[in-house]
């Protein structure tokens, strides 16, 4: 099989079919990436900047030197074209996606524990939203994704001590946003 | 990090954060690789296409105005095409030499 270096020089060369490799290679890691930060309400977004982001390296591979990891420099693109859009669609309404709100009915049996937990999965998904990105898309990755650590630090580009400092600290903070709002977390 | 590495008020949090972010996973539909491809075809191929024909009709005029007005002020025929061919050759060679650099420097950093 192929490495990256070796796919890359030939799609930089025209060649089509080395391209769609690397694609294969990368579409879901990179969609991955895109979920982890835009969250599971924009899903559909999540989608249009992988796609993005593959037209933009298309585009853009030309320039590529190989400087740094085919891997990094498209997680890297891809990190900042899903902060961009983020940013873009902040205050729109998300996607209800049915599949989630059946899945929040279902999980507690009465309605009273199921409106406290409701509640307090609300305020922790508010906490969560004021956290930086990097710990956002972390936390994502590591408890939504089932990312391994060694994934969560590829995607992120940080070394996987880092990436463990990043869902060590983001735990601490929600910890406390949750306290501060009066909910246990025990 | 495992739930026994944390303290005790991380592993409350953490079993919190498990509960509460578990969805189901989300994946790319099965014919994105096929609607990414006809993008990126569409994307390259008419512009290229376009480029060439623009660039093409921009070189003839230009060599052929040049021509005349060199002609006009009296230089050789030989001078005229050493002088509209040398840029030529010279813009031919760039992406060559380009790609020659990028391959040294591959080698080199190995």
């Amino acid at each position: 099989m192929e490495n990256d270096s070796q796919l890359v020089a030939r799609a930089q060369s025209g060649d089509q079919q080395a391209f769609a490799e690397l694609v294969n290679r990368y579409s879901a890691l990179v969609f991955r990436l895109a979920v982890s930060i835009l969250g599971r309400e924009f899903i559909p977004e999540a989608e249009d900047v992988a796609q993005e982001v593959f037209l933009k390296v298309h585009y853009a591979l030309e320039s590529f030197r190989g400087e740094a990891e085919f891997s990094s420099w498209i997680y890297r693109i891809a990190f900042n074209q899903a902060v961009n859009l983020k940013a873009r669609v902040r205050f729109r309404s998300p996607h209800a996606d049915d599949t989630v709100l059946d899945w929040a009915v279902s999980l507690e049996p009465g309605p009273h524990r199921q409106a406290e937990t409701a509640q307090r999965d609300q305020a922790l998904a508010g906490c969560i939203q004021t956290l930086p990105e990097v710990y956002q898309s972390a936390l994502r990755l590591y408890y939504w994704l089932g990312a391994g650590m060694d994934e969560v630090a590829a995607l992120l580009g940080v070394p996987e001590n880092t990436a463990k400092s990043y869902l060590h600290r983001a735990r601490q903070l929600l910890h406390g946003m949750l306290k501060e709002k009066g909910y246990a977390c025990d | 990090m495992l739930v026994t590495e944390m303290e005790p008020s991380e592993a409350g949090i953490d079993s919190l954060l498990r509960r509460s972010m578990a969805a189901p996973l989300p994946s790319l539909p099965s014919d994105f690789h096929q609607r990414l491809m006809r993008e990126v075809r569409r994307g390259s191929q008419p512009l290229d296409r376009y480029r060439r024909i623009l660039f093409t009709g921009y070189g003839l005029t230009s060599a052929l105005v040049s021509a005349v007005i060199m002609r006009g002020q009296g230089l050789d025929w030989g001078a005229i095409a050493v002088m509209i061919l040398g840029p030529v050759a010279l813009a031919a060679a760039a992406p060559w030499a380009r790609r020659a650099t990028r391959t040294t420097m591959r080698h080199s950093a190995k």
